[in-house]
């Protein structure tokens, strides 16, 4: 009879007292009783039951124990925000006319000048929409009117443009004004222009029309180019740009500061020896800047500091200024202003508090190496993208005073403005200046929701790909509070509201890089695998062994069993 | 030997001195050389920004990056101390400044914040230590709850604070904080002259952190005019440090001391035991030679322009009995004033060209008189093994006639945990108690510190012995610094002096050494041993009883013969052996 199973003899050798051979040197081999049923029962019982607790019991609690917390995410929600499944922005531009005229007419000139508009656009995410302007005395008495929508009251903060019709006597007509601080077209015409009910087009009407598209074809070359650098936005939505000017605006978005609720401006007089060490720039803030940063307000909040820095040295990593002979002045080489502001030792450390710090520096050069300009382009002032900008103050030769005085400032303090405009991403075109503002914050918002939205993406991303790290709640009510500030300035896009989809955007954009830059996320218990070797095994190895071998051996035997049977 | 005596009136020069303090940009260099050979340089920095230019973060000449800090953690004034070493006030007499620009060894912080309750007061103090870490690249970002108090009557407030009702005064130290090159980088670029030109030209990373003591501190407070009320905000930043003179003057391509060859050493042939091969050098009672650019390794630049050019007094200032040699070697314009009957002499610096004063080597045969301090401190750890010591502080006045009162203040961690029925405060003199008030709020575990304020009175001419026990707390074992066995640091005390009064506001201060704790350390592999040893526990008692439970237990003769680990064994080798033996 073969043996019930090879446990039995293992235990047998290990018996106490008995040596381990003497059953072999014994030739008389006699076989166990044959066991019976019931204890064969008893033994698979026992080892089920230990089984049993070890999975039923122990791996649950391992498994609970050692989990970590992750907020469920709207994930197909994030990845559609991110391929630009969700929100298709439009800029649907309302431009009011305000016309002497009767409403007749008013209403067949803007009919015409709609349908030479449509004709001439080719860029269907952005359109421009005329509505008659409603008069200022009747706003009380027709509030059903603005209701429909056919109709926008002039100073309605959602106007972008107001195109006033002034009729004239004299000088060639039709011609347009573009106001320089207040976004109105002034447009002269003569009474004769005016189209006629019956008429099916109108020199005036196809005259505004041009004039709109020069004065939009700025932004929407920048708009075309912020979507065409969004995934999921079909080709036919975009206007194409030409290579050049998408060369340009490429350049320009290289230059442009990300954007950010508050700004700190930095400016800095750094001077090779101990003077100027004062400089009048309390007042020279004053008078040329501080009207530029109230437009921007709009947009942003702006700190100003300044300071002094005194012993400044160029670094050692840049040519020294050479003198050259024909333009009797020093020059430094093009490809050393990079390396021109010494970072390692001038202070320009970032200011303190939310927000990026924007460096605008006056270098006044010594009296032994003054003039100093740039040797390509004789310039004096130059742009660090995305840092802030660089002026060379000469004075006049022989002249090294203690103080500067606000007229010694003013050549600086323009270059500054200019420079901030452009690091602000301002384009140079229209030449109103609240148009331009107003076109900076259609752009902006169109960039945030772009920007929030692929945040939202990396995140699903990461959550996806990174499934040991803990993803706390207050990510997932980031992530939620994100999708419905998008939605927020999708819709109000699309309804024309500018400042609001500017705000509800700027909103998305701070919770969303609040849920990915969460410090909790981030920071992940990192446990090497050597780590849980170590600390698993010593328990988890004698455990098992037995476990798995008397599994092994019981599976044996039954199989060998039923075999026999 | 020194004949006669002459007196030394640091008061009166700290007077002149800031009488001269008109302008807006000042700084002053003290030089004096002390007993055995060491020399005392007292830098010292002192600019101002109008209060209405520092509110609307116009930056001249008070820094920028330290002004927004300051802006932005609401603080009114601030003092920050970086020290290395020890004062020997029993050699070297009377502090720099009276201690008041002195920090315990470490870094030391205090500042009033102006805040509306204890907790934003706690909480702007997090950002400033926060962002003064950065600023000077030190651990001041570890001065958490545990190691900040409240001080009810250690310091009072320097400035001029009349429009800011709601100050908090915060007070953190660092004793285990080492000060090196890496702090006086960030200190020197505060400068306006950026140790470029003027005294700070001096300052050397290399001679500082070598000398036997040295401080540096930054001080910010509101200062209004009692006139005209105009208030600005001064900074002044100073650096004392005492320098060993010869260890100075090693060049610094030959830094390690060599004793020189036998024939070039002067012996001192009195001694019995001099021999051609025996040497004691020969004490000549000179003082020795020095020059400044010896002794910084730097030369001096001459003068920061920034100063006020017509200022009587120099910026150099050489603090020597008046028969004392002093070549002053330039090429460009200096001036001398001579004051306090010669003792002082100070030189107006030419404007970009270098100044060195040489000293040449000189027998003495008077010195100058250093005022003793008005007290001398010593505290020091007693007892022994790992549960229990107590501190002894000895505090000795040594004037004959005045009593001094004082405020004794201690910041201890919260591992360290003193029993108060154990304080003692004993004077040699009298047995009378000499403790007036007491200041105490206990530890919390991991949440704050001790803190101790005692005010003390000692009578003339008595040591007052001040102990208490104390026993120390078991950490957690990932409490302990990668150095437990090394010890914790135990801040210094500090010592305010009450009366005698100060004759200014900075107030008179002296500071104990810190102190090394020894706490009990654990086996810092205990945890995996504890795993390995409960698993081995665990596996025993599993194995037997689970063994018990599936196997089947037959008698020695029913065992079967096939089975078994060395049948299996002999089969295979037999197998192997069959394999190997064919070919």
């Amino acid at each position: 009879m073969a043996p019930p199973n090879a446990t039995d003899a293992s235990v047998a050798s290990e018996l106490p007292g008995e040596p381990p051979l003497a059953s072999q040197s014994t030739k008389a081999q006699t076989s166990p009783p044959p066991e019976s049923h019931q204890s064969i029962w008893l033994r698979r019982a026992a080892i089920i039951s230990f089984w049993a607790v070890a999975v039923l019991l122990g791996l649950p609690v391992w498994w609970t124990t050692t989990a970590i917390y992750r907020a469920e995410l709207p994930l197909q929600d994030m990845t559609d925000w991110a391929e630009g499944k969700v929100c298709k922005p439009v800029f649907p531009l309302r431009i009011a006319i305000e016309a002497p005229a009767s409403t007749q007419d008013t209403a067949q000139l803007v009919r015409l000048t709609q349908h030479a508009i449509d004709d001439l656009n080719d860029f269907s995410a952005h359109h421009l929409r005329l509505m008659p302007a409603e008069p200022a005395y009747a706003a009380n008495m027709s509030q059903e009117v603005v209701v429909d929508g056919t109709t926008i009251r002039s100073d309605d903060k959602d106007t972008v443009l107001v195109i006033r019709l002034i009729q004239v006597e004299t000088g060639g007509t039709p011609r347009a004004r573009l106001q320089k601080y207040s976004p109105t077209l002034d447009v002269y015409y003569s009474a004769a222009q005016l189209p006629t009910q019956s008429a099916n087009s109108s020199p005036l009407a196809s005259f505004i029309a041009q004039e709109l598209q020069t004065i939009f074809a700025e932004e929407q070359a920048q708009l075309a180019y912020v979507l065409a650098a969004q995934p999921g936005t079909q080709a036919a939505r975009v206007a194409s740009l030409s290579p050049e000017k998408h060369a340009e605006l490429d350049r320009h978005s290289t230059k442009v500061l990300k954007y950010a609720p508050t700004y700190h401006l930095t400016f800095s007089l750094f001077s090779p020896s101990y003077a100027p060490s004062a400089w009048n720039i309390e007042a020279a803030l004053q008078t040329y800047l501080a009207p530029l940063l109230e437009s921007f307000s709009s947009i942003s909040n702006f700190t100003v500091d300044t300071q002094v820095q005194l012993y400044a040295t160029f670094s050692p990593s840049i040519h020294a200024p050479e003198y050259e002979e024909t333009t009797k002045a020093w020059t430094l080489r093009k490809e050393d202003l990079s390396g021109f502001v010494n970072a390692a030792e001038w202070p320009l450390s970032p200011s303190i508090g939310e927000g990026p710090t924007v460096n605008f520096i006056v270098y006044v050069p010594a009296p032994s190496q003054s003039p100093l300009l740039v040797k390509e382009s004789a310039g004096n002032s130059w742009l660090v993208p995305q840092w802030g900008g660089v002026h060379i103050l000469n004075l006049p030769s022989g002249s090294s005073p203690d103080a500067l005085t606000i007229d010694d400032l003013a050549p600086a303090m323009h270059t500054f403005s200019d420079q901030l405009t452009s690091l602000f991403g301002l384009s140079q075109v229209p030449s109103s200046l609240p148009l331009r503002i107003s076109t900076l914050e259609r752009v902006r918002a169109a960039s945030l929701i772009f920007s929030a939205s692929s945040t939202l993406g990396a995140l699903a991303q990461v959550y996806q790909k990174m499934p040991s790290i803990p993803v706390p709640d207050n990510v997932a009510q980031s992530v939620g509070s994100t999708i419905k500030h998008l939605h927020q300035a999708c819709n109000h896009l699309r309804d024309g509201r500018f400042q609001s989809a500017l705000d509800h955007a700027r909103l998305a954009e701070v919770e969303a890089e609040k849920a990915f830059f969460e410090r909790s996320m981030v920071g992940q218990v990192y446990f090497p695998d050597e780590h849980k070797v170590a600390v698993y095994l010593p328990l988890l190895g004698p455990v098992a062994v037995p476990l798995v071998m008397a599994a092994l051996k019981e599976l044996k035997g039954a199989i060998a069993t039923l075999r026999k049977r | 030997m020194l004949s006669s005596v002459l007196l030394f009136v640091l008061n009166a020069f700290v007077a002149v001195a800031a009488a001269a303090a008109a302008s807006d940009y000042h700084e002053q260099l003290l030089l004096r050389p002390l007993p055995q050979d060491t020399l005392l340089a007292s830098f010292n920095f002192r600019s101002n920004e109008s209060q209405a230019a520092f509110e609307q973060q116009n930056f001249r000449y008070v820094p920028r990056s330290l002004g927004q800090i300051l802006q932005h953690a609401h603080t009114q004034e601030l003092h920050l101390r970086f020290s290395v070493g020890r004062w020997d006030a029993e050699n070297w007499g009377q502090r720099p400044w009276q201690g008041s620009r002195e920090g315990g060894t470490g870094v030391e912080l205090w500042a009033w914040i102006e805040a509306d309750t204890e907790e934003q007061a706690f909480a702007r103090w997090l950002t400033l230590t926060n962002a003064l870490s950065g600023l000077f690249c030190a651990s001041l970002n570890f001065i958490d709850a545990t190691k900040t108090i409240r001080p009810v009557m250690a310091f009072s407030p320097e400035g001029d604070h009349r429009n800011a009702p709601n100050l908090h005064l915060l007070h953190g130290t660092l004793p285990h904080e080492v000060v090196c090159t890496e702090n006086l980088t960030p200190f020197l670029k505060l400068l306006p002259c950026k140790g470029k030109a003027g005294i700070s030209s001096l300052l050397d990373g290399h001679k500082l952190f070598d000398a036997s003591f040295q401080t540096m501190a930054i001080d910010v407070r509101p200062v209004c005019g009692l006139d005209d009320g105009k208030c600005s905000l001064e900074m002044e930043q100073s650096v004392d440090m005492v320098l060993d003179i010869a260890r100075s003057k090693r060049p610094r391509d030959n830094p390690i001391p060599r004793p020189l060859p036998v024939d070039q050493i002067e012996c001192d042939t009195s001694k019995g035991y001099n021999a051609h091969d025996t040497c004691f050098p020969l004490n000549k009672g000179t003082e020795p030679g020095w020059s400044l650019e010896e002794v910084f390794g730097k030369p001096l630049r001459g003068s920061c322009p920034l100063i006020d050019q017509g200022e009587e007094l120099g910026s150099v200032c050489l603090n020597t009995p008046p028969e004392r040699i002093v070549e002053v070697k330039t090429t460009g314009e200096f001036g001398e004033t001579r004051l306090s009957s010669d003792t002082l002499r100070c030189y107006r610096l030419p404007v970009g060209a270098d100044l060195d004063l040489v000293l040449p080597e000189q027998k003495m045969t008077t010195g100058l008189v250093r005022p003793d301090p008005q007290l001398f401190a010593a505290r020091s750890i007693n007892g022994h093994g790992q549960e229990r010591g107590s501190t002894q502080a000895i505090i000795k006045n040594p004037s004959t006639t005045e009593s001094v009162e004082f405020v004794y203040l201690e910041s201890l961690p919260w591992f360290m945990k003193p029993y108060l029925h154990t304080l003692r405060a004993k004077v040699s003199t009298s047995d009378e108690s000499p403790i007036r008030e007491t200041y105490y709020r206990p530890a919390l575990d991991r949440q704050r510190g001790t803190h101790l304020e005692l005010r003390l009175v000692i009578p003339p001419a008595s040591t007052l012995t001040l102990t208490y026990e104390f026993e120390k707390a078991i950490l957690r074992y990932t409490e302990y610094p990668p150095d437990a066995n090394r010890g914790f640091d135990v801040a210094p005390a500090v010592l305010r002096i009450l009366s005698p009064q100060a004759a200014d506001k900075k107030g008179i201060y002296i500071r104990t050494t810190s102190l090394l704790l020894p706490l009990p350390t654990p086996d810092f592999s205990m945890p995996y041993n504890v795993i390995i040893l409960t698993s081995t526990v665990m596996a025993l008692g599993f194995g037997n009883i689970f063994n018990l439970l599936v196997r089947r237990f037959v008698g020695a003769d029913e065992v079967p013969a096939t089975g078994g680990l060395k049948n299996v064994l002999q089969a295979k080798i037999a197998g192997v052996k069959a394999k190997l033996g064919r070919p």
